[in-house]
């Protein structure tokens, strides 16, 4: 059997990946799938915690997260795009898109 | 009256499943009619339904389960109506504001409608995935919702920003929950506490509860994971923002008070647990979200950002109630919540009114208003002056029952609190004094400064209904708090020692 903590460091990897992603890309839709990164990082936990414990709370937390994360990407699609057609750009980059100012 | 005979098992959610049927039929309402004052009319009428059916549940004391997922109890019927008065205010002004989107008018109530539901949900849960699921519920609605407003480059940046933050902030705290799930073999928030309590806390425990804290803190903008929150506001058509920054940032700090006072309360009774370190990081955190929502906000020129960060400061406020941890804090919490609603939506609802009627959003578009629009002048300033703490308004009221917490009056299980606070009280009014002097620079251009224009305007009849309801809260609460205070103390009883 798999050791237990492989799953844990497989899912902090990923998590650290869609962290640094989120933190420094510049393009819209890759720091999107980077926040799916970090989501499914965590259902991998919820997975191997359920399944070590032979607990089904784990499993039915991760179909409720995975719907949820395809209601959060549908939703940012689409706010992309709107943005999209305001600026032809999904660039962060774009000065007045990324500054958050004070 | 006997509720379980008309609602049957969905008596607990019946406010909310009204609501949800509200948004689920409001897009072909509008189809059906393409009528917008029509949709607005559904919508208000849904909205007063669901409100009335919940006032008569709290009056009445009724408490119960759905299934043992949403629990109907005098904590979570006092947050729903508090969600439900938020949502009446945006909803009410909706059709007459000029910002709001004039063609998918049923989508955008649904939307509004179904944030609230999201909320409401939240305050009736007891278990970390409703609470997860509750708040998603309502981000996902409100990122919509701000990007609702078309062809308006600023909405359209203040959603990517929104939905990107936001989406961070969800896997955040799913990270943190499953770590929570993992170390403890349950998601249920009474369970989490007894086991945490038997077992102590570990390093695991540490990830979670940091995770946590991001996560929700992003919601309530608290400093440092505050910067979406005034981009968002002044992007989002005015009615959201007044949605958003009231009602959005109480269930973040509904959260709060759901997860972890439950578990440190209810936790402390066991000394194993580590108390004063989380009550040390809760301080921290809320001296701080107070004093930078304060400064940041002298140097802004936009009211609706200056609001924003307003809002920020009085999000560091409520966070006292986290430091303190008792029960008493937590009624004054509850009660400022209240408050805050009428006072900051009040504020918002005259920015929405003075836009209506051709005012920019600059602070300086204000000057001489008291010559040209005399009641929206003077409810401005009442308002401003509540959000600043000046008696006999709500604000100071409220204000002055949160600070006197920290002063050790109250009990957590059974534990005398020691006067170890009472430096946030200093930081807390120090920052009252800091805020006085933007929001007396906002009344001083509109009554002394005089302006290019000295005619008449005239804003929409709905915006001056709702700032005359918000005007009479503010007013009524800091001469008679007991009105909702008791409300407030009954509740946080029952969060805490149900």
């Amino acid at each position: 059997m798999i050791p237990f903590e492989f799953f844990l460091v497989l899912a902090a990897i990923l998590f650290v990946i869609g962290a640094y992603g989120v933190m420094t890309k510049s393009n819209a839709i890759i720091v999107l799938m980077c926040i799916e990164l970090m989501l499914n990082a965590a259902n991998i936990n919820f997975v191997a915690f359920g399944a070590y414990n032979s607990d089904v709370m784990g499993q039915a937390f991760v179909v409720m997260s995975i719907s949820v994360a395809a209601a959060e990407v549908a939703v940012g699609i689409a706010i992309l795009l709107n943005a999209y057609k305001l600026r032809k750009t999904t660039e962060l980059t774009d000065a007045e898109l990324t500054s958050l100012r004070w | 009256m006997d509720f379980t005979s008309i609602f049957g098992d969905y008596t607990a959610i019946a406010p909310m499943i009204i609501l949800l049927i509200g948004a689920l039929v409001a897009p072909g309402v509008h189809l059906l009619g393409k009528k917008r004052t029509a949709t607005w009319g559904f919508a208000l009428a849904v909205v007063i339904v669901s409100m009335v059916i919940n006032v008569l549940m709290l009056v009445d004391g009724w408490t119960g389960s759905t299934l043992g997922m949403v629990y109907y109890t005098d904590y979570s019927g006092l947050m729903m109506l508090l969600f439900q008065i938020v949502l009446f205010l945006a909803v009410v002004v909706s059709n007459a504001s000029v910002e709001t989107t004039r063609f998918n008018v049923g989508a955008y109530y649904a939307l509004l409608m179904a944030a609230s539901t999201g909320m409401m949900f939240v305050a009736g849960s007891q278990d970390l995935m409703m609470i997860f699921v509750g708040v998603e519920l309502t981000s996902i609605s409100s990122y919509a919702a701000v990007s609702m407003k078309r062809n308006d480059a600023r909405a359209a940046e203040a959603a990517v920003k929104y939905v990107i933050i936001g989406g961070m902030s969800t896997a955040l705290t799913l990270y943190g929950i499953s770590m929570l799930y993992g170390l403890t073999g349950t998601t249920n928030i009474a369970a989490i506490a007894a086991t945490t309590s038997i077992t102590g806390i570990s390093f695991v425990f540490g990830i979670a509860l940091v995770a946590m804290i991001a996560g929700y803190g992003f919601k309530i903008a608290a400093v440092p994971f505050h910067m979406w929150a005034p981009d968002v506001y002044e992007g989002a058509a005015t009615p959201v923002s007044l949605f958003l920054a009231t009602g959005s940032k109480k269930m973040g700090l509904s959260v709060f008070f759901q997860i972890f006072l439950i578990m440190f309360v209810s936790g402390t009774a066991c000394a194993k647990i580590a108390g004063p370190e989380v009550q040390y990081l809760f301080a921290i955190i809320a001296a701080v979200t107070m004093t930078v929502g304060n400064i940041v906000a002298i140097a802004q020129n936009n009211i609706k950002r200056m609001l924003a960060y307003s809002s920020i400061a009085q999000a560091g406020y409520i966070l006292i109630v986290m430091a303190v941890m008792s029960e008493y804090a937590l009624s004054a919490g509850l009660f400022h919540m209240f408050t805050h609603v009428f006072m900051k939506g009040g504020a918002f609802l005259v920015v929405g009114a003075l836009i209506c009627a051709g005012i920019g959003e600059k602070i300086s578009d204000y000057r001489g208003l008291a010559k040209r629009a005399p009641f929206m002048a003077a409810a401005m300033m009442l308002f401003l002056f509540s959000l600043a703490g000046i008696p006999p308004l709500a604000g100071f009221t409220s204000k002055f029952f949160l600070f006197s917490s920290t002063m050790g009056v109250g009990t957590a299980a059974g534990i005398s609190l020691e006067s170890q606070w009472i430096w946030l009280a200093f930081v807390a009014i120090l920052n009252s004094a800091i805020s006085l002097y933007y929001y007396a620079r906002v009344v001083k251009t509109m009554y002394v400064d005089t302006g290019e224009s000295a005619e008449r305007i005239k804003v929409p009849a709905a915006f001056t209904v709702a700032i005359a309801i918000c005007l009479v809260a503010v007013v009524v609460l800091g001469v008679y708090p007991q009105l909702i205070f008791d409300l407030c103390e009954t509740a946080s009883h029952a969060l805490l020692f149900a």
